[in-house]
């Protein structure tokens, strides 16, 4: 895969390159502002940009506005903070290929490495601290209070973008259960079915944000 | 010279009295006639700003036996018309400057005749032989005739004079004295100006110490999120890669030799921003040996002399702490002097100042700087920075430490 890498901080910026170059990806350019950003997208046309939120002049929230900028194209953003507030404006087009993750999951390789898959190829991946915010504004809601305990398990996975496989791995649970519980969660909740796992991770999140 | 300033302080008196009782009857008049008309506001607002220059004036004039004018107790005056109106009756100072000009005249004119004829008495007396001769004697009484007709006699005044000045020198000091003593009690700023002063001083500290101690937060996180936050990620990332080589039986020795260096970067990191936000052995021992610390890890050499009673309060050593901290970083940074001194003295109030023998030139409006005032000030302290180009810089900080 074809990525762009966009951070100020030189030691995480190394770190992460290494860590594609070493796992088969291409870095095609690794900037640390979002002016380099935004021109570097424009001449490499990614598969995907890696986005540090807090980059030069200000180290404000330059990273978010300069991906919503670079939209549709695929944008994952890693930072050392998650604000439930920043998820939101990301999500707001509801055409995935978004990702929002904190830093510290790159070190769990292999999930890392099924995100930046799964957000290239247009998909979600919502860190699990950006879900408990959406869960922790959601205690009072009708709906999430009638899930049973391992349907909020589920639904969790489901708003990270995980797939049904995946989350059938994570939970040790058969592809069918997961199916069934999907089902159960989405009619408590009043949202229509779906079968496209990304369109269904939209509606998830659209839903724990209203 | 005192007491010739005094003597002019009480015949200019003589004349300020009489101004000022008129200046006070007029506008008196004026205001009242003023008041039930449309330009009540203005006229009201003109005479009274007339009335504190003059009243200005006066506390100028106090000069002359105080060796300084008397401080001026008006508050700032905001808004227009009636408004404005309302603020200047409601000070005091407005009111006992009028009452100033209306005492000054029965007491201008009399310590001022007082002091004018003491003065003529002695002037004459000592300068008797000069002019004693062309006065007529007959109608004189025998006594007269004698002292002032006779060069014996004449030279009998003059000593009588000689005796006379200092008791005329002390009465005109004390009449100078009396009169200027009266003048403070109502010209200088009151209890009222005081305290509405000392609340503006308090709101303006307390303002600045909220913005310092936002940016100050805002600094720390910063550090942190760039530093240690990081390095501990960076650490990370290098076990993720080592723990995936490991899978595949790769040797994996350098990337933990790494990962660890990170950490130890990391914790180094967290060492020196806790020690930027209180140093731990300011805690444990107190400011001697938190300075003595200080002074060890400072690349030029430095000498401290402290003089105090055991602990002080903990804002006022951790303030202390930082003035020098920061006194030694910029003499390191910006002097390239040779060596610094600091010193702290003080039981009611702690002094501490930092000097070193550098090229001088600091800017008192950097930002380090200004921090240092503001947590000075915080602590109802003082701080000054002289450093006049050719060096030497010298940081001073007062506090207050009654703790």
């Amino acid at each position: 895969m074809r990525i762009v890498i966009a951070e100020d901080l030189l030691l995480l910026r190394d770190g992460l390159v290494h860590i594609l170059t070493s796992t088969d990806h291409e870095v095609v350019a690794a900037v640390d502002t979002a002016e380099a950003l935004l021109q570097a997208v424009a001449d490499h046309h990614p598969d995907l940009s890696i986005v540090d939120v807090r980059l030069p002049p200000t180290f404000r929230d330059e990273g978010i506005r300069a991906a919503l900028r670079l939209r549709p194209s695929p944008v994952l953003i890693l930072s050392q903070y998650v604000e439930r507030t920043y998820a939101a404006e990301l999500l707001a087009d509801g055409r995935g290929a978004v990702g929002y993750l904190l830093k510290d999951r790159v070190t769990a390789l292999d999930d890392f490495l099924d995100a930046i898959e799964r957000v290239a190829a247009g998909g979600t991946a919502m860190d699990p601290e950006v879900v408990r915010q959406l869960f922790a504004r959601n205690t009072n809601n009708q709906g999430v209070a009638t899930l049973t305990p391992r349907e909020r398990e589920v639904l969790g996975l489901v708003a990270q973008g995980l797939s049904n496989s995946a989350i059938s791995t994570a939970l040790v649970l058969a592809p069918v259960s997961v199916e069934k519980h999907i089902g159960n969660i989405f009619a408590k909740l009043g949202l229509p079915p779906s079968d496209d796992s990304h369109r269904r991770v939209l509606a998830v999140l659209a839903y724990l944000n209203a | 010279m005192r007491t010739a300033r005094s003597f002019v302080y009480l015949v200019t008196s003589l004349l300020a009295g009489p101004v000022g009782l008129l200046w006070t009857l007029a506008t008196t008049a004026v205001t009242t006639i003023g008041a039930v008309t449309a330009l009540g506001a203005p006229v009201f607002l003109t005479v009274t700003w007339l009335d504190r220059r003059l009243a200005t004036a006066e506390r100028r004039r106090a000069a002359l036996v105080l060796g300084s004018p008397i401080g001026s107790p008006y508050l700032p005056v905001t808004g227009s018309g009636w408004a404005r109106v309302r603020q200047v009756a409601a000070q005091p100072a407005t009111w006992r400057d009028m009452a100033w000009f209306v005492l000054l005249f029965p007491l201008g004119l009399s310590l001022g005749i007082v002091a004018v004829v003491t003065a003529a008495v002695t002037a004459g007396a000592l300068t008797a032989p000069a002019w004693a001769w062309s006065v007529p004697e007959r109608n004189a009484p025998p006594i007269g005739q004698h002292l002032m007709g006779t060069t014996g006699g004449r030279l009998l005044l003059t000593l009588a004079g000689l005796a006379l000045a200092p008791v005329a020198v002390w009465l005109l000091r004390r009449l100078a004295r009396l009169q200027v003593t009266v003048a403070v009690a109502l010209l200088a700023p009151g209890e009222h100006g005081r305290l509405v002063r000392r609340t503006q001083e308090l709101a303006a500290t307390r303002a600045r110490v909220v913005d310092a101690q936002a940016a100050e937060l805002r600094r720390i996180e910063r550090d942190l999120h760039d530093g240690a936050q990081a390095r501990i990620v960076a650490a990370g990332m290098t076990l993720a890669l080592a723990e995936r080589r490991a899978r595949t039986g790769t040797a994996i020795l350098n990337d933990v030799v790494t990962a660890r260096r990170q950490l130890d970067n990391a914790l180094a990191e967290l060492r020196r921003l806790v020690r930027g936000i209180h140093p731990p052995i300011l805690t444990d021992r107190g400011l001697p040996a938190a300075l003595s610390a200080l002074a060890a890890d400072c690349p030029v050499p430095v000498t401290i002399s402290v003089g105090l009673p055991e602990r002080l309060a903990p804002a006022v050593e951790s303030a202390a702490y930082f003035v020098v901290a920061e006194g030694l970083a910029n003499a390191v940074k910006h002097a390239g002097g040779s060596g610094c001194s600091v010193t702290l003295t003080g039981s009611e109030r702690l002094t501490v100042s930092v000097s070193d023998d550098g090229p001088g030139g600091a800017d008192p409006k950097g930002s380090g700087l200004d921090g240092l005032r503001r947590r000075v000030e915080a602590l109802d302290g003082t701080f000054s920075v002289t450093s006049p180009p050719g060096g030497p810089t010298r940081l001073t900080a007062e506090f207050p430490c009654a703790s």
